[in-house]
């Protein structure tokens, strides 16, 4: 089992949406990156990037977010998300909401260069793309075939592009099918999506139709909020495709003895 | 008819954040000197006659993919006997034509006349007068407006794009390559240029010379629209059918 | 063109129920979209293009000023006249009062979305001279009494069947099936428009300052006889179209092109330095510029939407954008739509009643990607819409819902500390629970109710920070 000779320290930016929604993919994130060696901690005080108010255009609500999230991640600790999006809040667009609060600029300018998004940071930093050599005894060997959705805060901001599809296709007994308009966006946009709803809407039938196309029986994504649009759209159409994080994936053909204690997955 | 020139810059300025007009440092080629565009052009056009025979070959393929009929002949008589095949094949009736020197060189008009084709040279005499002028211009566009196929030699191609440049010159209507269905165009060995930057720098030359054109027109392959259902059609509004005949 | 920038929902909800619009939209991401991105893979040092473009362009904009008149001062020593119009009246008023003088009757127009601006054909036509878009997209939409759908494919949304009906209403033509016998009756129809036609006016693709050459990009050939055959020939222009030299023309062209079409170079590339020279062998004895700000000097001076002055006008954003794609054109509002239509069109008329145009963007970037000048348009959107909600540069165009700003209040407390958050969580779990089938929810109240018609939603559950235990 090949493991980086330092243990590498992470601080887990689990983001409001997998902390409020779908803890579940916290966990395994925490699990996949323990297996990978690194030491990861969860620094309590986060809530919220304040990515939502900032896209809302309001900025004067996000300042204060983002000053407690520059507060609570000092040091000199990398941030891993799970979550492409809130990533690049982080590290791309502080760069704008901050631009008048010099203090908090200049933090956010130290931050930046620690944050990563999952794929990003297994991949880029940890250097691992082939997980076949991690797999454990509980891990699921089953065939299973899936397709990848591509975030777009993920591609267009952290250009992030190969790391996700590159672990996916290091996984034993998973098949990947790309599918059709891999890189248009699935119609989130955060209150885009109620705002606007007709149109997120359109965006979303496309892409279901695009995901089933492919024969997929697992659609996996590096954002949670993607699959709360995609997810809920399969659901409410009936389409028997699960939307699963890339964590959750690697998690569960990893096989994990020991995670965080006590948390039950699932 | 008021000109607000001096309130616009002013506003152009204060949006700025200026009151005096600034000169900026300058950007890419433009502080280039007499002498460095006079260099360059010297040295696109040495270059254009050293790599003649490659650059033909790649305007060949480019303007092949642009949607030219192309053909590469190796001697005057060649061309003529290629351009009256076209000019049958095509069952045309009349043709106008410039007055290139190259043109002239295939002495087409014996063997236009034999096929029963009415050849016209859209020209402006040298010695006309202002009045005759006049009287000529409108008989070039008459010419033009009816003419089934329009002849024209080129000043340069370009291997990059595919196309052909004309520019004004004496006996040179653009009206020719623009009004008849079909257009046949004559490229010589050495006028073909490696890209689009090669051509406008030798239009600086120009510029600097005192002889840029009133206009330029780079041509490269047919007429097309696809503004209906993505739909490509040929020969909207200038010729459907373009030919180029590559001389040497 | 009067603004109709306040129903954009209404006219996305138009579009989006139109099965055909829908099939049309799609081609533009097959057609243009990808064809963009075969020529860019196909164009060396297509990136570093992109770069130069851009750092032309900034440098031009940012000397705005001395490149105007350095143009101007050139198209005058070529023999052409300036005119500099401060907004689409002026613009319209001097072409119109230009043409009267002339004794014109008849105008031939390419396409030029500045002339958009101008509702030219309105004051043209109210003067008693007939303006004729020949374009072949322009001239569909013309004859409709329309406006334009796209900037480079103006009558994208008409499918030929509708095109066959407009012909056989308007031109009395007979009923064509095939495009090419409907193109064939538009060149018909227009070649006589250019032969009688006394004015060509078109746009400007690009004004080389150096020079004072306009250069225009057109695959139909209407823009060199609207170049060529008119005694008068007039170019209408917005003030940020200039490059500095002829050097920067060959990266423009091919950036420009490749990313409108994906042709390596459009059929015409026609530059014009001035009117025909007296030995010439024909062209317009007269040549007009005409340069106009109509609130662009507002982006200008704005530093957060300066970039938006780089645009280039390739359509490649409008191609790229899912939400163009879905919404088309007309749901802006204006001459602009798309991506750039949202920075540009709420600045150029009036953000309050444009303040949904750069809410309605999932902000997934695809413009930026695809633009050929890297123009940061997400940024850009970012800024105007805190600009609607919070007013600081533009404090009476603000427009911001009161119930919005009391819900992100309430957002953002609740936020504001994990126990703040833990409280939260189990009000919501409390409150959740008469909207939970199987776990999920189907239901949500306003503001959220946008969601669930088409999509279930998570429900709250024992966050993770109460699951972790180090």
């Amino acid at each position: 089992m090949s493991q980086p000779p330092e243990s590498p320290k992470v601080s887990l930016f689990v983001t409001c949406v997998v902390d409020q929604f779908y803890p579940e993919i916290g966990e395994s994130t925490v699990r996949v990156l323990r297996r990978l060696g690194v030491d990861v901690d969860f620094p309590s005080a986060q809530t919220c990037c304040g990515q939502p108010a900032f896209n809302s255009g309001f900025w004067s609500e996000a300042i204060p977010l983002a000053r407690g999230f520059l507060k609570t991640f000092a040091g000199d600790r990398y941030i891993v998300a799970p979550s492409g999006s809130c990533a690049s809040m982080v590290r791309v667009f502080y760069e704008e909401l901050l631009h008048d609060e010099p203090d908090l600029l200049e933090k956010a300018r130290a931050v930046a260069p620690r944050v990563f998004e999952f794929s990003e940071f297994v991949v880029d930093v940890l250097g691992v793309t082939d997980l076949s050599s991690f797999v454990g005894q509980t891990g699921d060997t089953s065939d299973r075939n899936v397709t990848y959705h591509e975030g777009c805060h993920l591609r267009r901001e952290l250009g992030v592009t190969t790391q996700p599809t590159a672990l996916i296709e290091g996984l034993p007994g998973v098949q990947l099918t790309e599918m059709e308009q891999v890189d248009v966006c699935c119609g989130f946009g955060g209150t885009f999506a109620v705002k606007f709803s007709d149109i997120s809407t359109a965006m979303l039938q496309d892409k279901i139709e695009y995901v089933q196309a492919t024969g997929a029986d697992t659609v996996v994504s590096c954002d949670a909020t993607c699959l709360m649009q995609i997810g809920g759209g399969l659901e409410l159409n009936g389409v028997d495709v699960r939307p699963v994080h890339l964590a959750q994936l690697i998690d569960e053909r990893i096989g994990i003895e020991s995670g965080i204690s006590r948390a039950q997955p699932r | 008819m008021a000109d607000g020139r001096e309130q616009f810059l002013r506003t152009v300025r204060q949006a700025l954040g200026r009151d005096q007009a600034a000169t900026p440092p300058p950007k890419s080629g433009e502080a280039d000197g007499e002498s460095s565009i006079r260099d360059r052009a010297s040295e696109i056009q040495r270059e254009a006659e050293d790599n003649a025979d490659a650059l033909m070959s790649r305007l060949h393929e480019a303007a092949t993919e642009a949607g030219w009929n192309v053909t590469r002949v190796a001697s005057p008589a060649e061309a003529a006997d290629h351009i009256l095949r076209v000019v049958q094949d095509l069952e045309a009736r009349s043709i106008v034509r410039s007055a290139h020197d190259v043109l002239d060189a295939l002495a087409l008009d014996e063997g236009m006349a034999r096929a029963g084709v009415s050849m016209t040279l859209a020209a402006i005499g040298d010695m006309a007068t202002e009045g005759q002028r006049q009287e000529q211009r409108a008989s070039i566009r008459e010419s033009c407006i009816s003419a089934d196929v329009g002849l024209t030699g080129v000043d340069h191609a370009i291997a990059e794009t595919g196309s052909v440049v004309l520019l004004p010159r004496r006996g040179v209507s653009r009206l020719v390559s623009l009004l008849p269905p079909v257009h046949v165009a004559v490229v010589r060995r050495g006028q073909v240029l490696p890209g689009l930057d090669e051509l406008f720098a030798l239009q600086r030359l120009d510029h600097i010379e005192g002889d840029l054109g009133s206009y330029l027109n780079i041509i490269t392959g047919p007429s097309r629209s696809a503004d209906i259902e993505h739909t490509l059609v040929t020969g909207v509004h200038g010729p459907g059918e373009v030919h180029m005949v590559l001389l040497g | 063109m009067r603004p109709d920038t306040k129903n954009f929902k209404r006219g996305a909800a138009k579009a989006l129920g139109n099965e055909r619009i829908q099939a049309n939209l799609l081609g533009l991401y097959n057609g243009f979209d990808r064809a963009r991105l075969a020529a860019a893979d196909g164009t060396p040092d297509w990136e570093l293009m992109r770069e130069q473009a851009r750092a032309i362009k900034a440098h031009t904009i940012d000397n705005l000023d001395y490149y105007l008149e350095l143009a101007a001062s050139n198209v005058e020593k070529a023999g052409g006249t300036v005119f500099f119009a401060k907004d689409a009246d002026a613009a319209a008023g001097y072409v119109t009062d230009l043409a009267l003088a002339r004794g014109v009757k008849l105008v031939i127009k390419g396409k030029s979305m500045v002339s958009e601006e101008m509702s030219l054909n309105e004051r043209l036509t109210d003067a008693g001279i007939e303006p004729v878009e020949t374009d072949l997209g322009e001239y569909i939409i013309q004859l409709a009494g329309e406006t334009p759908y796209h900037i480079i494919a103006p009558a994208i949304h008409k499918s030929r069947e509708e095109v066959t009906d407009l012909f056989e209403a308007k031109l009395n033509s007979p009923r064509y099936e095939e495009i090419t016998e409907l193109a064939a009756e538009a060149r018909r129809q227009l070649r006589d428009k250019f032969i009688r036609a006394d004015m060509g006016i078109t746009g400007a693709n690009f004004i080389v300052a150096e020079t004072g050459t306009v250069a225009l990009v057109t695959n139909e050939g209407n823009g060199r006889m609207c170049t060529s055959m008119p005694r008068i020939h007039v170019a209408i222009t917005g003030m940020e179209k200039i490059i500095p030299s002829m050097d920067d023309l060959g990266i423009f062209l091919r950036l420009l092109i490749r990313s409108a079409t994906g042709q390596r170079i459009s059929s015409y590339v026609t530059t014009v330095t001035g009117p025909r020279h007296a030995d010439d062998e024909d062209g317009p004895d007269e040549f007009h510029l005409v340069i106009v700000d109509n609130g662009r000097s507002r982006l200008l001076a704005d530093p957060e939407l300066r970039e938006s002055l780089y645009c280039i006008r390739c359509g490649a954003c409008l191609n790229a954008c899912p939400v163009y794609r879905k919404v088309g054109g007309h749901a802006y509002g204006w001459v602009y739509p798309g991506p750039i239509g949202a920075i540009v069109t709420p600045v150029m008329t009036n953000l309050a009643d444009a303040k949904d145009l750069p809410f309605a963007s999932s902000l997934c970037g695809a413009c930026r990607e695809a633009c050929p000048v890297k123009i940061n348009i997400p940024r850009m959107l970012l800024h105007l819409r805190k600009e609607v909600t919070e007013g600081r540069k533009y404090p009476t165009e603000r427009n911001r819902s009161v119930l919005e700003a009391l819900a992100m209040r309430l957002w953002r407390l609740s936020l504001s500390s994990p126990a703040a958050l833990s409280i939260a969580n189990s009000v919501a779990r409390v409150l959740q629970k008469p909207l939970l089938r199987k776990g999920r929810i189907r239901w949500l109240p306003p503001p959220l109710s946008g969601w669930t018609p088409s999509r279930t939603f998570p429900a709250f559950v024992r966050p993770f920070r109460q699951r972790w235990r180090g």
